[in-house]
This record gives C-alpha cells, structure tokens and sequence, in this order.
C-alpha cells in the first residue's frame, strides 16, 4: 500500500479524544441518542457501554475493510455506504453473541443495540479516521477513546439530570433546553483540559 | 390524503419543529454553525436529502419487502447523500474541504430516517417530497440562526462581509463548542414559551363568548 | 396486503434487494465517473494554484494559472516530498511540499522563499483536517497573508497563540512574528513547528537538495 498513514503518539490520541476533543462535547456527535437516554442513570450506562464497544470494533473491522477492499477497488466514493454495512453487521453480530453467551449481560447491554446503528458518534469517529488516514492502531486507539469519551459524557450528564429534576426550571426550558444548557457548561468544563495534553 | 401542503409546512417549520420540538438530528450540522456559508451547504443538503429520499421510498413503498425495510430505507439515503458528497466534490470543491466528514455524517441525520418513517411511508411521493423539503427547511431555520449569532460574535463577520466596528474584540466562545448548546437552548426556550402563549391565548379566546378574530393555532 | 404477490416471499426479497442495490450503485457510480475529470482538474488547479500563491504571483482563473504555473515554474525532478523552482526578476525562488501533523491530522502546506531565505515569499494550505471554524481557520487569508514577506528569524517564524488582531491579520513583517488563531493554540503550535520544518527544507533545496 502506498497510502501515507498519520502517526502521533496513541496515548495523546486516546487521551485527547476522550477529554479535549470529546466526540460529544466538543464535535456533537451523537446527541439524538444522548438527550433521549441520559434522563436514566442505568440506561446510560448500558448505552455507554454499547457504544464504547461497537465502535472499537466497528473502526477496527471499517479500517480493514477500507483499505484491504475500498481502496485496493478505488470505491472510495462508496465508502460511506459500506461504513454504515459494517456497522450494521457488528451490530446484528454482536447482539446475537451477546444473547448465546450472556443473557445477564443481553438485559444490560443487548437491548440498546439496536440505537446504535443510527448513532451518528459511530459512523463520525470512522468517518474522522479515514479523512485523517489514521494507520491501524491510531484508528482503533482513537475510537475507543472517544467511545468511552462519550460514556463518560453521558454518565455525567445522567447525574447531573437526576439532581436537576429536584430544582424549579422555567417551563420553557424544560427537557430539552435545561439539558442542553447542562451540556454546554459541560464541554466548557472540558475544554480546560486541552491545557493537560501536548499533542506532540 | 388529509395532510394539506399548508398545514405541513407550519408543522414542520414552526408547531412541530424536528429541532425544537422533536429535538432531532442536530448531530450532524451543529459543528459547523460557527460558519454562516457551511451551515448553509450542510442544511441545504439535509433538506434535499429528506426531500429526494421521502419521495424514492414513498415511490417504492409498496415493492419494499418489510424484513429489508430499514436497510432499503438506509441504502436510498446513503444513495442521495454520496450523491450530494460527489456533486459538492465537483462543483463546491472549498466548501467540501472544510466539511469534510461532517456531509457523510447526513446520512445518520436522524431527521431523514424519522421522516422516511413516519410519513414516506404511509404517503404519496410529490407530499411525502413537500414533508422533507420543509422538515428541512425547519432545520436550516434554526440552525442558520445559530450560525448568524456566532459568526457575528465570534468572527465580527457574515459570509466575508465586517459587520462589527473596528474595535469590536470577537467573542471567542462564540467560536467554540459550548456556544452551540447554549444558543439551541435559547432558542427552544423562545420558541416554546411563544407557542406556550399563543395556546394560552388561543384557550382564552374559545372560552370567551365571541369567536376568535385571527386563524386560530393549530392545537398540536 | 394489498399486492396479490407476497412481498414477503424470499426469492422476491432477494432479487429486490439485488435489484435496488445494483440501480443505486450503478447511479452513484455514473455520477462518480461523470465528476472524476472535474475533481482531477480542482485537484490539479488546487496543487498549481497553491504553488503561485506560496510565489505571490497573482492570477485570475484557472486558465491563467496553468499557462502562468507552465512558464513560470518548474518541478525540481526527484525532489520528494515536491519541490519547486521558479526564476523570478528578482533571481530564483523555491516552493516546497511540507507535510506535518497537526492537532486531528496532517496538514500539508507549500511554503517558497528566495534564493537567501531572509524572507517568505508566501505559503498556501493544500491539506488540512482541523476543527471547521477553529484550527481550520488557518487556511483563511488573513492568517496566510501575514506570511507574506514575513522575515525568518534564526530559521523560522514563530505564532503567537491566540493573539489574533480581530482576524484582520495586522501583522509587521520585520519581527518574524505572526497572530495565531485563537482558541487553537495547539493547531498554532502546529503550525509553527511545519514552518520551521519548511524553511529548513527550503535551505537544503536551495543547497540543490533533492
């Protein structure tokens, strides 16, 4: 292959996608899902959990297929369709593992599979992989560094939420308006940790 | 049919907006707001691809097998987005630069599949058309609202054009991430308390024992 | 149903799902090959337009670019990463490819100096993957136009973070000193470090360096 592949330093990478660039925070990637589930501390999790995996994997199995298959045929314009496949096929893959060999771990995990093949964090952390030709280990370090980066994100915010439902809110905002409000002081907060991390 | 083009158009622009009512689909678009002429390609974008994809799949609705439903549903939108990269490759070449993943990023809009969904399905194609164009068209509202405040804020500046004096000192948070949520929730928070008073007003005038003067609001 | 056929029959649900995939797939492949010449030849004007503009020499469209490239520049052969030589009034110039990592990506610029390398010509952004609207704002004018004639000092031209006048780009090009962008200190940093990287390569392709 004589594609020239960026390299930085992977412990950067995971680090910086989780907190100064966190996929949710800082590129909104993901919200639909976010708002709707993070009212439930239990259900947040569940679905951080979710995403966290199926998109290690799926950026693992999408770089293979990009450049073993894609690139090899010169489909790249297809490209975005046949993310959404492999997507689409860990998913279905996963869900019936995961209901063979666990069915504790079906009831927590496996019901929020289904979400995820419309989440668009997924297909935006492949999709930033191969616009900035991350080689192998920099593509799988970085998706599950913004997986959990949106797990993170999610669990705060689910906690947050619990606390404000205890609190008068203006009628206007609330739902969805005091959530986003919550979010916006949160990727704040998570811009202050771009001083912690050299990339270089 | 019994939705009127007109009723649509309110709905999806105004009563049941996809962002602030349904809170739907700002994922892929929100980032770039910061850039009044990105936010522009990006929302003219989904609403063509709601569009062309409400009415394929209402075109095809009675030939899609229901176990290949949604995979059909996703393949149509994919079609029309990549369509949308490649014309954008061509013709935009700049503008496709500066996007770049967030255009493939349409196709997991949530807006586009909610619409294929809930109204492609079950009507006819030149309405099921009309429904994504002006679903879209609720979308663009919004979010080029959005990007007209922190582009001015954050840069002095719309589309090239120096609005701000010369000493004005650009807002920097306007430039970055927390600004987006900030302003959503503003304008949700507008949006619901006007439609608040209007339903408000709306009850006042049926409980009272003249009929109401102006076209009374829809009571969604 | 309404259909007296079973939609719901396998061998309908395969041939129809074949069916469509190939329609859909055979459209995006025609509107593929159809916009191929166009996108070669932005690419191609992107690539010899950024190599003027590094030069500072002006053009107005894509025809006067490449009848103005084909006269006025010539590819150094064997140089890589691409390098390039125009002979100007003033003597001869250089424009380099340089390529280094930036906060998301690489970014890849073309930078050219005199033969002396007291000052740039110029530099011009040909990749890119920073944040739209943040980092990204590199390749606005105003931060590349600071770069015009700026003076290298002890071999580079240092960014400082986050001190950008208003995006008017006020800028003195004697202190080797130019605003960054701000709220992307780091794509400023960056930045600072392949300029450094460029004008380094400029020294070895004006020693005839390859």
């Amino acid at each position: 292959m004589d594609f020239e592949f960026f390299t930085m330093n992977p412990i950067a990478l995971f680090f910086a996608s989780i907190f100064t660039s966190n996929i949710l925070l800082s590129n909104f990637l993901g919200m639909c899902s976010f708002i709707s589930v993070s009212k439930d501390y239990k259900s947040s999790f569940g679905l951080g959990l979710a995403v966290t995996v199926v998109m290690t994997i799926t950026a693992a199995v999408s770089w293979v297929v990009l450049y073993y298959v894609i690139v090899p045929l010169g489909l790249e314009y297809l490209s975005f369709i046949v993310f959404i496949i492999v997507i689409a096929a860990v998913v279905q893959i996963l869900e019936m593992v995961i209901d063979r060999a666990s069915p504790a771990l079906y009831m927590s995990l496996g019901i929020f599979l289904p979400l995820i093949t419309v989440n668009c964090a997924i297909l935006g952390a492949i999709l930033f992989m191969q616009i900035r030709q991350y080689a192998f280990i920099e593509s799988v370090v970085f998706a599950a560094g913004s997986g959990l980066g949106w797990w993170l994100a999610i669990m705060l915010l689910a906690a947050i939420r619990g606390r404000i439902e205890n609190n008068p809110v203006p009628s206007g905002l609330k739902g969805a308006g005091i959530t986003m409000i919550t979010i916006g002081f949160m990727a704040m907060g998570f811009i202050g940790f771009s001083g912690m991390i050299a990339v270089q | 049919m019994s939705a009127k083009p007109g009723k649509i158009l309110m709905d999806n622009l105004w009563f049941n907006n996809p962002v602030l009512i349904q809170v739907l689909g700002i994922c892929s678009t929100l980032a770039v707001t910061n850039n009044v002429r990105n936010t522009l390609v990006m929302t003219v974008g989904v609403s063509l691809a709601t569009a062309f994809s409400g009415w394929t799949l209402s075109l095809m609705k009675d030939l899609i097998p229901r176990k290949v439903r949604m995979i059909v549903q996703v393949l149509v939108i994919s079609f029309y987005v990549i369509l949308i990269d490649i014309l954008l490759r061509a013709y935009l070449p700049e503008a496709s630069r500066q996007l770049g993943p967030y255009v493939g990023l349409i196709i997991t809009n949530c807006i586009i599949m909610g619409r294929a969904e809930a109204f492609a399905a079950a009507n006819r194609p030149l309405i099921s058309f009309w429904d994504g164009l002006t679903s879209g068209l609720g979308y663009m509202a919004v979010l080029v609202a959005i990007a007209l405040v922190r582009e001015i804020l954050g840069f002095g500046s719309v589309l090239g054009f120096r609005l701000m004096p010369e000493g004005f000192v650009p807002w920097t948070i306007m430039i970055t991430a927390p600004s987006a949520f900030f302003l959503v929730a503003m304008v949700m928070w507008l949006a619901r308390n006007l439609q608040a008073r209007r339903e408000a007003a709306a009850k006042a005038a049926k409980a009272a024992p003249k009929p109401a003067a102006g076209p009374s609001p829809a009571k969604a | 149903m309404k259909k007296k056929f079973d939609r719901e029959n396998i061998a309908y649900v395969v041939i129809f799902s074949f069916v469509t995939c190939a329609v859909f797939v055979a459209g995006l492949a025609a509107a593929n090959e159809a916009t191929a010449p166009k996108v070669r030849a932005n690419r191609e004007f992107a690539n010899q337009a950024a190599v003027l503009d590094a030069l500072g020499i002006g053009y107005s469209g894509p025809a006067e670019a490449a009848s103005l490239y084909a006269s006025a520049v010539r590819p150094i052969e064997g140089a890589s990463p691409r390098a390039y030589v125009a002979e100007r009034p003033d003597g001869r110039h250089y424009a380099v490819e340089v390529t280094g990592a930036g906060l998301w990506g690489a970014i890849t610029i073309v930078a050219a100096a005199g033969e002396s390398l007291e000052r740039l010509d110029g530099i011009q952004i040909i990749a890119q993957n920073e944040t739209p609207g943040l980092g990204g704002r590199i390749d606005e004018p105003w931060f590349k136009e600071q770069f015009r004639g700026e003076r290298v000092a002890g071999g580079r031209i240092r960014i400082s973070a986050g001190a950008e006048a208003g995006g008017s780009g006020a800028n003195d090009p004697d202190d080797g000193l130019v605003d960054g962008v701000s709220g992307a200190t780091r794509t400023s940093q960056a930045m600072e470090l392949i300029l450094a990287k460029a004008i380094a390569r400029l020294a070895e392709v004006a020693g005839g360096g390859k």
